[in-house]
């Protein structure tokens, strides 16, 4: 051991030896009360925040629940539900999502079954209003299908020309249910809604026969008032 | 030297869940094994009683009431209340001043002094508390908690987030400013 780690050895044992400050016994009680008032006090804060916690997760849950059961309920809403407007929504929604001629149109030709569906069902229930309505709407949709196989054309002729012929089997298939509905209604007014109706999926079976024009119609189908519509029964 | 209390290294885990639940008693526990251990660390640190006194408790208060917080270190609790007894400490100096803050680390011998003639028995407590007030903050730190709290340089390194070999070798820094601190007052 050299002298210097001998020096610094008795000095470290020194500091051992050195008697340590004992804090007197007023100070060592002042300090347990007020420590213990600060863990008090903390404990309580803590004990407030859980019920506003369990109030805001209970919110929480609720609205989620809320918006899934509204969500479920509107999928297969008519259009004198409630949830009618939620579905339109959803249906905006997911024609927003929808990319590529061939998907725009399946989407175009699914929601005009739907508005065929429900103009069924609103005539059953004598709700002539909301069931020309529908009917409006289902042309808007065949209408938007047969741009989108306008614009496919121009691209892809070929490509067009199958969805075209996909539309047309989707017309007669839709006016052959159309015929029988107007044979079963007696309604003047829903006579003529159906016969519009009719008259007006021919018309987009010609125009997507037709070669694209200048003036915008040539367009990709999205941004057209059927897609883009907040309602599912658009016209009033 | 008398004891300071329980050893620090002892495990405190079963103390802490119960004071997390509420325990009182725990509270109490707690608070006996480390108010005395907190107060002389601050004594040496800061040299009054009063201060030593304030800091011990804002330690305590801050350490108990925030558990929740030492979860997340990863370090064993008399490490983590050692650490905020010294953050304490580093903003009682920022908000009061220190007296004396220079560094004799590497500061010559004196010549004048012969360091085997400085006879370290004789010494006074209060001669070395205030030496050691004149080193840096590091070397003070380890001197107090190695020989005035009696802890391993293992648990020095774990409060001062160093390795156990810059431990002992700050320590021995420290003891040789320390002693050429002595001998300088021994010469004036």
């Amino acid at each position: 051991m050299t002298p210097e780690v001998e020096r610094l050895e008795r000095l470290a044992e020194r500091l051992r030896a050195v008697d340590p400050y004992v804090p007197p016994p007023g100070a060592k009680i002042r300090g347990w009360n007020l420590v213990l008032a600060a863990v008090e006090q903390s404990n309580t804060a803590r004990l407030r925040v859980h019920p506003i916690r369990r109030l805001v997760l209970a919110t929480v849950a609720a609205a989620v629940l809320l918006v899934a059961g509204a969500v479920a309920a509107s999928a297969d809403s008519l259009p004198d539900s409630v949830f009618y407007p939620l579905k339109g929504v959803l249906e905006n929604t997911r024609g927003a999502l929808t990319f590529g001629a061939s998907d725009q149109l399946a989407y175009h030709l699914e929601l005009a079954n739907t508005r065929l569906t429900e103009a069924q069902a609103m005539f059953a229930r004598h709700r002539v209003d909301l069931a020309a309505e529908a009917l409006s709407a289902l042309d808007d949709q065949l209408n938007a299908a047969a741009l989108v196989i306008q614009a496919e054309k121009q691209s892809d002729p070929a490509v067009g020309a199958a969805m075209e012929n996909r539309l047309r089997q989707a017309i007669v298939t839709h006016d052959a249910q159309l015929a029988g509905l107007q044979g079963q209604v007696t309604n003047p007014t829903a006579l003529n809604a159906i016969m519009q109706a009719r008259d007006r999926a021919a018309q987009a079976l010609q125009t997507a026969g037709k070669p694209a024009t200048s003036n915008g119609n040539g367009n990709s189908g999205q941004g057209n008032g059927a897609t883009n519509s907040p309602h599912p029964t658009p016209k009033h | 030297m008398r004891p300071l209390g329980k050893a620090a290294s002892d495990d405190d885990r079963p103390l802490i869940e119960r004071v997390r639940q509420g325990d009182q008693d725990a509270v109490r526990a707690l608070y006996e094994r480390y108010f005395d251990r907190i107060y002389n660390y601050a004594y040496a640190r800061l040299g009054r009683a009063e201060d030593a006194e304030d800091l011990a408790i804002d330690t305590m208060t801050r350490g108990l009431t925030r558990l929740d917080l030492f979860q997340d270190q990863g370090v064993a609790f008399s490490s983590w209340i050692y650490r905020i007894a010294h953050n304490a400490t580093i903003d009682h100096y920022r908000r009061h001043g220190k007296v004396v803050l220079v560094s004799l680390e590497h500061a010559p011998a004196l010549e004048s002094a012969d360091p085997s003639e400085l006879a370290v028995e004789q010494l006074s407590n209060q001669d070395l508390h205030t030496a050691i007030r004149e080193l840096t903050e590091e070397q003070q730190q380890v001197l107090i908690l190695r020989f005035f709290q009696d802890l391993t340089a293992a648990q020095v390194a774990s409060i001062m987030g160093k390795s156990v070999g810059a431990v002992q070798a700050l320590q021995h820094r420290a003891l040789g400013s320390l002693e050429r601190t002595l001998q300088g007052r021994a010469v004036n």
